[in-house]
């Protein structure tokens, strides 16, 4: 089952869909599909990173992937992103599937994390340059988007200087430039204030939100609770490569009669390890109904 | 894969590595001056170490003198560069003498054997000395000078007194007569010297860059990053590639340059000096030889710069890049050891060994040898290699622990784990999976 594809000036390759794939009319910049990735593990055997998840995502619309370390949100990402490829189910972005059309969805994505680092000898233009190029954003307005960038962060002192001499504030500056430059319509951020101090991690949150307000669908993935309460229109919660419960933050509250997001989480992983379904009201797994 | 894309990495590939201080140091200024450099402090160390052993006397011993020889003993004492000991007594103190270092050679007057003491007052002479010695080496050389020319003054002596006219006593004499031309001296000289290097410096400007845009990429966590881009995995690796490939290229035209440059306006004249021969070296190759030393570089750099991504790419880190990638480095060595036998050209058989062949042609083409048909073999085998390799790291990069860099290991490693899995009909992580 694919969404439809919306077509933008970044859309060049036709988007592939399989036989007896239903066409879901709603507006779902990404959708994922019983998603699964395993791999094998000399001691352990084979490992289910990512045990067959669904969810989706809208334009202006902020989800969080909320897991602990190791629950499967940066494989799951890492899968969304292509570097990855998934060992069952599928996902499109922008109507492009991962599986067959992995140039498509990478020119629809721009992906951050915390091991996305900059070219050290690049200068920050040169460095929004290239990527803006790479990703094929048009040739003639290159120049113009990367200045845009520069002054809209307002990184213009030191844009000609290489990203090797600049403190890690600057970089992260350039470095959200860098995941937004060829104006994606989907945005990845994987953990994305891991390692940064408070003012730099608001700083963060604050563009995060404005790229929402610009109609951006934005997948993001944390383990700080308070975090994505403040962020995410709709939080997913993941532990052990499973999705336990998907909703806003009032159906959290509501399904878990708690209040705060790490009780809800603490919740949500305690009732799992028992055995319990204690997503009847959050509904795991879900589809667009459990959208707000 | 996307030419427009590959244009795009290239550059940016180049861009970097050109402000890296590591990547200029080893595949630009290293060949263009290092070595250059390098090969004129040797020369001109081997010639200062020679000017020091001519001008170092030669202690000597003579035992058991004989009476009627006083004027070889007169010869002998009247050298500058000879001083003739008179404290030691005895052939066993004085070779002790020798191996400790204290002197040079012994010399020792023996009774004539057999037909030869039928001249009267004739001896045979023993030159003790010791041969690991350069100094005590020497010191033999003069000591036989002396001797030959005094054998040759008595030999005429007795003869004239015996009134044996000068016609009968005549040898044959063996003289000998460098036909050589000085531009052939110097493509002998050329040939030794050229290949070894270039074949070293395409290899050491592939060094580098092939460790730094595939482990290094991984430490500094650009990996990930560059994965994330619209291109494809396949314009990703292949502009990796063809940038290896032509610093590498870069590095040996440049080697090339400098070493011409050098033998010509350094080495050239210190080897004329020596020799006391002002035209015993010129160094011109044909006008022929130039492409084959250029094509044959380029073979060079694609294979190294193939090969040694293959390692670098089950690297992490930098660190661990060169430790994997310095047997590729061994292989440039090859063409030290056939090039020791100077008078070897390309055969087939040579000619199917990679890395020696491109010396040995490149060898040939100096010294005005061009077989052609030898050197399309040397081509095919060099790029039939690059095939292989190429093959072989575009299955490498079809596997996601390799690709995201938690392989923990080494290439033949991951081999031997693949054919046991593939035996035990085991998956692999992420085995096949490179997303496009």
């Amino acid at each position: 089952m694919g969404p439809d594809r919306e077509a933008t000036d970044m859309d060049e390759t036709p988007t592939t869909r399989h036989p007896g794939e239903e066409q879901v009319m709603d507006n779902s910049r990404v959708r994922v599909q019983s998603l699964q990735k395993s791999f094998w593990d000399e001691s352990r055997g084979e490992v289910r990173a990512v045990d067959g998840i669904d969810f989706d995502c809208r334009p202006g619309e902020i989800f969080g992937l909320l897991g602990a370390n190791g629950a499967g949100k940066t494989t799951t990402l890492r899968m969304l992103s292509t570097i990855l490829k998934p060992t069952g189910g599928q996902a499109w972005l922008n109507g492009h599937s991962v599986l067959d059309e992995p140039e498509a969805v990478r020119r629809s994505l721009g992906f951050f994390s915390a091991s996305t680092a900059l070219y050290p000898r690049l200068t920050g233009r040169e460095t929004l340059d290239f990527f803006a190029r790479i990703n094929r954003y048009p040739a003639e307005r290159v120049a113009e988007r990367v200045e845009d960038l520069i002054e809209r962060f307002g990184i213009k002192e030191y844009a000609g200087a290489r990203v090797e001499k600049l403190s890690s504030g600057m970089k992260q500056k350039i470095s959200i430039a860098r995941t937004i430059v060829h104006d994606p319509p989907v945005l990845i951020f994987d953990e994305p204030t891991v390692g940064l101090d408070i003012m730099a991690a608001l700083e963060m949150q604050r563009v995060i939100r404005e790229l929402r307000e610009e109609g951006k669908a934005i997948i993001f993935s944390t383990h700080i609770m308070s975090e994505a309460e403040k962020l995410c229109d709709r939080i997913a919660i993941i532990h052990q490569g499973r999705i336990l419960a998907l909703g806003t933050l009032e159906e959290h509250r509501q399904a878990t009669g708690q209040h705060y997001l790490e009780d809800i989480f603490v919740h949500e992983v305690m009732a799992a390890e028992r055995g319990e379904d204690a997503t009847a009201g959050a509904g795991a797994s879900s589809e667009s109904d459990t959208s707000p | 894969m996307n030419w427009h894309d590959i244009w795009i990495l290239y550059r940016h590939e180049l861009r970097s590595a050109f402000r890296d201080r590591i990547i200029v140091v080893n595949s630009i200024l290293m060949p263009l001056f290092l070595y250059p450099v390098m090969l004129w402090v040797i020369f001109t160390g081997f010639t200062f170490v020679a000017g020091l052993a001519d001008r170092s006397d030669s202690r000597l011993v003579v035992l058991d003198e004989p009476a009627a020889h006083a004027a070889l003993m007169d010869t002998l004492r009247g050298r500058d560069n000879i001083e003739i000991q008179s404290s030691v007594i005895g052939a066993d103190s004085a070779v002790a003498l020798i191996r400790a270092g204290e002197l040079d050679a012994l010399v020792q007057f023996l009774p004539a054997q057999d037909d030869a003491r039928g001249l009267d007052d004739n001896f045979q002479v023993m030159i003790r000395y010791d041969r690991a010695v350069e100094r005590s080496r020497r010191s033999r050389d003069r000591v036989e000078g002396v001797l030959s020319g005094y054998r040759d003054r008595w030999m005429t002596r007795e003869a004239t007194a015996l009134g044996i006219p000068a016609t009968e006593r005549a040898q044959f004499r063996v003289v000998q007569d460098n036909v050589s031309s000085g531009r052939q001296m110097g493509a002998l000289l050329m040939g030794t010297m050229i290949p070894t290097f270039l074949v070293l410096m395409v290899a050491l400007g592939c060094l580098i860059p092939a460790i730094d845009s595939t482990a290094g990429e991984r430490e500094r966590s650009t990996w990930e990053t560059l994965m994330t881009v619209s291109a494809s995995r396949l314009s990703v690796v292949t502009a990796k590639y063809l940038y290896v490939a032509t610093l590498g290229i870069m590095a040996g035209i440049l080697n090339v340059t400098a070493m011409f440059v050098s033998l010509g306006a350094i080495i050239g004249p210190l080897l004329a000096d020596a020799s006391t021969r002002a035209d015993a070296f010129q160094f011109s190759v044909p006008f022929l030889a130039l492409p084959v030393m250029i094509v044959a570089s380029i073979a060079l750099a694609l294979f190294f710069a193939a090969a040694m991504m293959v390692l670098a790419a089950f690297a992490r880190s930098f660190k661990d890049g060169q430790a994997m990638v310095t047997p590729v480095v061994w292989l440039a060595l090859l063409p030290m050891v056939l090039g020791q036998q100077t008078d070897r050209t390309l055969t087939p058989t040579i000619a199917a060994i990679p890395v020696a062949n491109a010396a040995m042609m490149i060898r040939d083409a100096i010294n005005g040898v061009f077989l052609w048909h030898l050197m399309a073999e040397t081509l095919a085998v060099l790029l039939a290699m690059v095939a292989v390799c190429l093959i072989a790291a575009r299955a490498v990069l079809g596997f996601e622990d390799l690709l995201l860099g938690s392989f923990d290991g080494s290439f033949w490693r991951f081999a031997k784990e693949q054919v046991f899995r593939k035996k035990a009909g085991q998956g692999s992580n992420g085995a096949g999976s490179g997303s496009d």
